[in-house]
């Protein structure tokens, strides 16, 4: 350093000393000596630029540059406070929409799971091979008990094997004893899935081998947060007995909260697997229960395991064609599964196109205030390009201004995320994945990074055409330019022009983008549910307990409860169903009598529900022929089944469905015919049709069969009320308790809110895309309002001169508006043309989603887009049109 | 200078002059207005050196370890700083002298046919 700093010094004085000697020789000449000095420094040339050169020579001279460029830059953004404002505003917006979005990018397609070696770490899945076309789930099936042993037993490509019982509702366990019943989300896991995935306890130990052996298996697992919740945290708990679905089990062990950390492991509670003698018979291959863990051999690929378990499941297929024909297998990393189950890709990618418009819009607005800012500034940098900086030089004074406001815009913008994020985890509440999503949401380090990049890469979008605007320009031009010459040249504002176009055209995308979702909300909103959803109560009961094994308990439990409630004098009735409405119902395959029964796979299929006498009455489903179930429609009488009008259309098109005879097979069940016997159930009522889900293009079939012939450990109840009913909730839990304290009453929620709950986030997306059009179109009316007042502050002159030569008021108006146009026009026009294309885009994109072009959004966006714009030209458009002539004539 | 002159003066390559002053200071140590001179005058004014350029690249040259600078005294008794070779700077000439003849050498013999062509 101090070498340099004295090579510096000796510069100096050596071309001191070189312009003296040159100047010397010249008078020797005979030149005049003020002349012989100015001749010596013409043949010397820029001498500013000459030090800088040789300065740049010894390194780190663009570390000092940068940080001059750093003082300078802060000093100029803090001269100009109202353009410094607008634009770090407009950044934190857009790098703040960014950064909210790619939070959950980040969380949901990002993070790896919380295992040891997550990229090693496999899901294994049956795959049907015969169900073409039904999407990812047929590639994602669980795993039956014998396939996964024999799967584990003939691998090669992995070094373990582990299995879970799937996560579905009939896995959460009953803690029973203490204060009340609690049902927690848990699972049953083979003795090696821990030491699988990697992951040790923080107390005691995990399971053992052996452990998932009959006889030894009354251990059971906590997870940190239900130790704390449930058990204080004791450090003694271990050794204490629980009791899970009404079995004892003795607590060993206690997993750290970070396992919780992912969604896709919801469990609080573990116990060992158990394989019973029924689930390993041949037919139980049919019966796809497990979610199964593998872990890769060191060195072998992802793609090699997938050949040879899909080999291995070949194999299985032809010694079982019965059962295992068209059955094949997959493999995924718990990452891909993780993505693939979460269906959200879609929605982030638009999410992300999205907000990447928005913060294109900002930073266009940043570049229109530069490019206005530096013409201002344009006889500073004449001054400065004389005085020996270097056109690069310039440009990058000007980009290290940009960057600082970028940086000043992406610390603002992160503050933004997070309030962004608070919302986004308050809006996550459709279901039990969403809730867990919305556990995780955080701006982790992915995202920080992401805001840096994003941040710096629109310092270079903003930044780069006012720079080179600079970098070109002749500094002699600037410095002859007079401000007083009468009009302004027209090539600074084609850029200018172009941007807020640019913006027009953006905005109005987002706009259409954004009524299409809030349409498309609005029609799911008025969809008719075909019941009546308010005053409804529901709730959930799952039976567990030796006491409720066998189903004629479990239809004596139903029927005792909804005595017990029809007794209390708010309600109006109750009844029960193995499903609710507006929650995807299980289903049955269908044959009806008197026709061929085609083959299990190509059977039609139906909604199923199991429903108890008063179940239409109590959700005010009408009933369009025959009668409900009743009382007496039990276990001891002939089958029977009400059907939908759906199923009637789909099954008995021009005829009447009532006194037919319909098969339904569940399930798991072989289908009865193949045994000789088949048990008809006669078609008893036809009732009115009822969505599965919110948004639903076409009613589907549902058939429904008497709770007292099917009874169903896991039932919904539904009780109608004459009060607000929320507020009946504790009356229900005690009606039930009454009949078994033991028993927990879970989601308890009003009909309504299942309704809400259905939307699976189709509200989020159109109160997003709402809330990003609204800011993409008031960043667009600033950017319109800047340009147009300082084009009219351009123009005062100008103005002064056609008002002095007796142009009116009114004139000067339309000038003014006519100028801005063009631009207008050719934005919102070009913007149309693209936004035409939207709702295909929408419909290929999202699967489920259907969106159509409606009127009111093609003639009311587009409008919409230009009163912003007109009114935004008009404020200053006015504001020339009061100029006093004098005074603009005066004016310098 | 007239706009003639300057018309016939060459630009020099990039490098030509970090050639240009290992060679001159191969006479020995001096001072910067003294190397410009030398160049101009070996040259009979037809490369055109801006006076000024020449700085950087004694710069560039100390940099790399070719040339060393100290202060001395020139003639009338004026302290000046003076430039002298190194070692290294020395191996580096021979270097580039050579390239320079090769480089030479080879677009003469591309450019010599054309000439050959022309009078037949």
């Amino acid at each position: 350093m101090s070498r340099r700093k004295h090579l510096m010094e000796a510069l100096d004085q050596d071309i001191r000393d070189h312009i003296e000697r040159e100047t010397q020789e010249n008078i020797e000449r005979g030149m005049p000596p003020e002349e012989a000095h100015y001749a010596a420094l013409r043949k010397f040339g820029n001498v500013t630029r000459i030090k800088e050169e040789t300065r740049e020579v010894w390194s780190f001279m663009w570390l000092e540059q940068l940080w001059q460029d750093i003082r300078f830059g802060l000093r100029m953004l803090a001269t100009n406070p109202g353009f410094t404002a607008v634009a770090v505003l407009s950044l934190a917006l857009g790098i703040g929409v960014n950064s909210t979005i790619f939070s959950v990018v980040s969380t949901v397609l990002v993070r790896k799971p919380p295992v040891k070696d997550p990229d090693g770490l496999m899901m294994l899945f049956s795959r049907n091979v015969g169900a073409a076309g039904s999407g990812d789930y047929a590639s994602r099936s669980p795993v039956s008990p014998p396939d996964f042993l024999d799967w584990r037993a003939q691998t090669t490509a992995f070094s373990e094997m582990a299995a879970a019982s799937s996560f579905e509702d009939d896995l959460h366990a009953t803690l029973a004893g203490g204060s009340q019943p609690e049902r927690v989300p848990s699972g049953a896991v083979t003795a090696n899935y821990f030491q699988l995935l990697g992951v040790s306890p923080a107390l005691g130990r995990d399971f053992l081998p052996g452990e998932d052996q009959a006889g030894h298996d009354r251990v059971a697992v906590l997870r940190a947060d239900l130790w704390k919740s449930r058990f204080g945290a004791d450090p003694h708990v271990l050794g204490q007995t629980v009791r899970v679905n009404g079995e004892p089990y003795t607590i060993i062990g206690v997993m750290p909260d970070t396992f919780r950390s992912f969604w896709m492991f919801p469990e609080q509670l573990w116990i060992p697997l158990v394989f019973t003698p029924e689930q390993l018979s041949p037919a139980a291959r049919a019966q796809h229960s497990l979610s199964v863990f593998g872990r890769l051999k060191p060195g072998v690929s992802e793609a090699q395991a997938r050949s040879e378990l899909e080999t291995i499941a070949r194999r299985i297929a032809v010694s079982n064609p019965e059962t295992r024909k068209d059955w094949g297998a997959n493999v995924l990393t718990v990452q891909q599964y993780a993505i693939q189950e979460s269906n959200s890709s879609t929605a982030l990618a638009f999410l992300m196109a999205v907000v990447g418009f928005v913060l294109v819009i900002a930073c266009a607005n940043v570049a229109n205030l530069l490019v206005a800012r530096n013409t201002a500034r344009r006889r500073e940098f004449a001054v400065r390009a004389a005085l020996g900086a270097g056109g690069f030089r310039l440009a990058r004074q000007l980009l290290s201004e940009c960057l600082l406001l970028a940086i000043l815009g992406g610390g603002l913008g992160l503050v933004f995320a997070e309030w962004g994020l608070h919302f986004l985890r308050g809006a996550f509440n459709w279901n039990e994945w969403s809730i867990l999503l919305a556990e995780q949401l955080s701006i982790d380090r992915n995202v920080l990074w992401f805001t840096l990049a994003v941040s710096a890469a629109s310092a270079m979008f903003f930044g780069f055409a006012p720079a080179f605007q600079i970098s070109r320009r002749d500094p002699n031009a600037g410095l002859k330019e007079s401000s007083r010459s009468a009009t302004v040249g027209r090539e600074h504002h084609r850029l200018q022009n172009f941007l807020v176009a640019a913006q027009l055209a953006l905005s109005l995308i987002l706009l259409v983008g954004a009524g299409l979702f809030v349409e498309n909300f609005i029609e799911e909103m008025q969809e008719k549910p075909g019941m009546n959803p308010h005053h409804l109560l529901t709730a959930s009961v799952s039976l567990t307990g030796a006491n409720y094994k066998d189903p004629a308990r479990q239809a004596a439990f139903s029927q005792t409860v909804l005595r017990q409630l029809a007794g209390i004098p708010e309600v109006q009735s109750a009844a029960i169903s193995t499903d609710l409405p507006y929650t995807f119902p299980g289903s049955a395959r269908i044959a009806v009598e008197g026709r061929p029964v085609p083959k299990t796979e190509k059977q039609a299929q139906s909604a199923y529900f199991a429903v108890s006498p008063g179940y239409f009455g109590a959700a005010q489903i009408p009933l369009r022929a025959g009668r409900e179930f009743t009382l007496t429609d039990n276990a001891q009488s002939a089958p029977l089944a009400i059907v939908n009008e759906a199923f009637a259309k789909k099954f008995f098109p021009n005829e009447n469905p009532m006194g037919r005879h319909i098969e339904i097979t569940h399930p798991g069940e072989a289908a009865s015919g193949s045994m000789g016997t088949i048990k008809w159930s006669e078609i008893i009522g036809v009732v009115g049709n009822v969505n599965e889900s919110v948004g639903q293009m076409a009613p589907q079939p549902q058939v429904f069969e008497p709770f007292l012939q099917h009874p169903d450990p896991a039932m919904m109840l539904l009780v109608r009320t004459h009060t607000e009913p929320t507020a009946f909730a504790p009356s229900l839990r005690r009606a039930v308790w009454s009949v078994d304290k033991d028993q927990p009453v879970t989601s308890i929620r009003s009909m309504d809110r299942v309704f809400h709950d259905s939307e699976q986030g189709d509200d989020i997306m159109a109160e997003l895309m709402g809330a990003f059009a609204g800011i993409a179109l008031v960043m667009a009316a600033v950017g319109i309002y800047g340009l147009i007042a300082y084009l009219v502050g351009r123009r005062v002159h100008e103005v002064g001169v056609r008002m002095a030569l007796g142009a009116s008021k009114r004139q000067v108006l339309l000038m003014v508006l006519r100028g801005s146009m063009r631009m207008l026009l050719v934005g919102v026009g070009i913007g149309f043309l693209v936004s035409l294309g939207l709702p295909r885009l929408i419909t290929a994109a999202f699967q489920d989603v259907h969106m159509t072009y409606r009127n009111w959004i093609l003639a009311a966006t587009p409008l919409a887009v230009i009163l912003v714009a007109l009114a935004s030209c008009y404020l200053p458009a006015r504001r020339a049109a009061k100029v006093d002539p004098n005074v603009a004539l005066r004016y310098e | 200078m007239s706009t003639k002159e300057q018309r016939e003066r060459l630009e020099l390559l990039q490098g030509t002059l970090d050639l240009l002053i290992l060679r001159t200071l191969r006479l020995g140590p001096t001072h910067g207005h003294a190397i410009a001179k030398a160049i101009e005058l070996r040259s009979e004014d037809v490369l055109q050196v801006e006076q000024g350029s020449l700085y950087p690249a004694l710069h560039r040259l100390i940099k790399r370890g070719w040339i060393s600078v100290q202060d001395g005294t020139s003639e009338h008794n004026r302290r000046a700083k003076f430039y002298r070779l190194t070692a290294r700077g020395r191996r580096q000439l021979a270097v580039e002298t050579s390239k320079w003849d090769k480089l030479a050498g080879a677009i003469a013999r591309i450019l010599s046919p054309v000439e050959q062509e022309g009078q037949p």
